[in-house]
């Protein structure tokens, strides 16, 4: 992907020198050659330093929440799931369109640079070079829904199958068998916050989470105040998730977090939609749950 | 010399687990820490002691993420404490890393010195005993040597362990406690001389020589500004991290009952700072990331004597964005303090 890097650089150099930009949003190369990590160049010098390469996996859409209340013009590389977590901060008036230069990539799937680092960290039992990111290969959307320049050809989504299988295995189990399933995978969650952080749908200025006054959360890490956190989450996901995964990537103890999301995905679509969130934009768009219909079903409540 | 056969494993975890609480390094399902050889499934879990460390520090055992404090009942303004939960059960960390050794011995110099001992986690270390495994394949991440420790020497380590590979495990008694525990066990343990393993080289070099001074005058310095750049401002450094030590306490109360707990906080968190009537000194995230890095590298040095990492690279690990402590490091080395 040298050729990649050559193309983004070359934009970048074009919007920064032009002035028509303030920030470039891209990465840069890290530490360990595995490693790649978001970088946001803000002179023509700081170019030199993009890259383009299959470590590029974090979704900076996130980082809008950074310059949502300034008046810089920024340029933003996004991949297909990233471009949708545009879409959402649109969507959700974290930004203004005008603001943006969005440089789409029609992305082939990423590896995962945490998960080389954590291969070669000596911590590893079993090691070995790992192919592509799970979340790569569950994509749906490989090709930028936004953009004002694309790059790259056009690519095949790598999902194929069935999307909701694990959905319905949960769906099917007895109240009982779930109950015990979320202890087991909720318990071991150490409230570091990393799905919270990382998601681009996470937008609120002050979390829930956050709030001491009233404490709606505890702050334990018992099996109650668990259960707490992430059923608060996920409900803030319902019609929200663009399924970029990245909670699910950062999530230190593997907590099936997208399985939660995608069951969500799944009720919203069913009851409300058709409805995928964040594959387009029109302006003053938003996500079902955001509007009230007079036809909105109530039967499930 | 004093020699455990690595088949006395079992039989030794056995014994010390009769009167101890006994943790061992463990990939426990998705979770890789220092796990209650109770609790082990040996179908389902693996032991990680050949493995050059595990990603959940032993910090747990000595100072729970989340603890009981006490219990209490009120009616109207007449409170009354009904239990206080120090807890002395006898600890035994087995195969613990230098790093991880050299972590508690900071938690100690936190918890009691300068005037204050902190009773709940004397209760604790006091009855918690250190069974150190040498370590001699340094990993591309580590850079214990760098920050003032050696990984196959610890004066606070009880028991030290030199895996010798099929010969076995070298014992060395290293304190008073550890010498009692040794007395113990010594009918498992062989005499016999062996050589002890040729430790490899760092794969890293890092020097932290100089850098709490150089970092005394970046406090204002731009360079914060493109480093925080990728941090999302996440707990995971900071819990995986052996050292850091910070507590939040909280209650919780159900109609005339209550508990007051503390449980770990995070300086990357903004309610951390957050202070009565709104003030948050410490609003955005570059300043969390500095305050994270200098109390590091410069605050507790000057305080303590000692940097406040003991070089395990856990946070480079498992960083969601790459943010790496040797790298900035060298990054503050190498700019102009003034700039």
């Amino acid at each position: 992907m040298k050729d990649m890097t050559d193309q983004v650089k070359e934009i970048a150099t074009k919007l920064l020198e032009s002035g028509q930009v303030d920030v470039f949003m891209a990465w840069e190369k890290g530490d360990a050659p595995h490693q790649s990590k978001p970088f946001f160049a803000r002179n023509v010098a700081d170019v030199e330093k993009i890259i383009f390469d299959e470590y590029c996996i974090h979704n900076l859409s996130t980082y809008l929440t950074r310059f949502r209340d300034g008046k810089e013009k920024i340029a933003i590389v996004v991949k297909g799931c990233d471009s949708r977590g545009v879409v959402r901060m649109l969507e959700d008036h974290q930004m203004k369109r005008d603001r943006l230069h969005i440089i789409g990539i029609n992305c082939p799937g990423m590896k995962d640079p945490l998960e080389a680092m954590k291969q070669h960290s000596g911590f590893e039992r079993e090691t070995g070079e790992k192919g592509l990111a799970i979340k790569c290969l569950q994509c749906m959307q490989p090709n930028p829904v936004i953009y004002d320049e694309s790059l790259g050809e056009i690519q095949e989504p790598h999902f194929k199958g069935e999307r909701f299988t694990e959905v319905k295995a949960l769906e099917a189990m007895s109240s009982e068998e779930r109950y015990q399933f979320f202890s087991e995978v909720l318990s071991t969650c150490i409230r570091c916050y990393a799905c919270r952080q990382v998601c681009v749908a996470c937008n609120c200025r002050t979390c829930i989470f956050d709030e001491a006054k009233p404490q709606w959360v505890g702050r334990e890490t018992s099996v109650g105040d668990n259960f707490m956190y992430h059923i608060v989450r996920a409900f803030h996901m319902a019609g929200r998730c663009i399924e970029c995964g990245e909670c699910e990537r950062v999530c230190p103890v593997n907590i099936p977090l997208m399985l939660i999301n995608r069951k969500l995905i799944k009720d919203v679509d069913h009851y409300f939609g058709p409805y995928d969130a964040g594959m387009a934009y029109v302006e003053g768009g938003k996500p079902p749950l955001s509007l009230y219909k007079i036809d909105d079903p109530d039967d499930f409540i | 010399m004093k020699i455990l056969k690595k088949n006395q494993l079992d039989t030794l975890w056995e014994r010390l687990a009769r009167n101890a609480e006994l943790y061992l390094p463990t990939q426990k399902g998705d979770q890789s820490g220092f796990f209650s050889y109770k609790t082990l499934k040996p179908e389902k879990d693996t032991l990680m002691l050949d493995a050059l460390n595990v990603y959940l520090s032993p910090k747990n055992i000595v100072l729970p993420q989340t603890e009981m404090m006490y219990s209490f009942t009120h009616q109207g303004q007449e409170i009354n404490l009904e239990e206080v939960y120090e807890d002395p059960t006898p600890r035994i960390i087995f195969g613990l890393r230098s790093c991880d050794v050299k972590s508690i011995d900071r938690l100690d110099t936190v918890f009691f010195t300068r005037g204050f001992v902190d009773e709940y986690y004397r209760s604790r270390r006091e009855n918690t005993l250190l069974i150190l495994n040498a370590c001699y394949h340094p990993g591309p991440n580590c850079f214990c040597e760098a920050m003032g420790l050696s990984p196959r020497e610890s004066e606070s380590a009880d028991i030290i362990l030199h895996d010798a590979g099929e010969e076995g495990y070298i014992w060395v008694a290293n304190t008073e406690k550890g010498r009692e525990l040794t007395g113990n066990i010594e009918d498992i343990l062989e005499e016999k001389e062996i050589s002890y393993p040729q430790p490899r080289p760092f794969t890293r070099e890092v020097d932290y020589t100089g850098v709490a001074e150089k970092l005394k005058d970046m406090f204002s310095h731009p360079i914060w500004h493109p480093l925080s750049d990728p941090c999302i401002n996440c707990g995971i450094c900071t819990y995986v991290c052996p050292n850091c030590y910070c507590f939040d306490i909280q209650v919780k109360t159900r109609g005339e009952e209550g508990y007051r707990y503390r449980c770990w906080d995070s300086c990357m968190y903004g309610e951390y700072t957050m202070m009565a009537g709104g003030h948050n000194p410490r609003e955005t995230g570059m300043e969390r990331f500095r305050n994270r890095f200098l109390h590091k590298l410069e605050f507790f040095t000057e305080r303590y004597g000692e940097p406040l990492c003991t070089g395990c690279g856990r946070c480079i690990a498992v960083c969601p964005t790459g943010i790496n402590i040797i790298e900035i490091m060298e990054k503050a080395k190498g700019v102009e303090p003034s700039a």
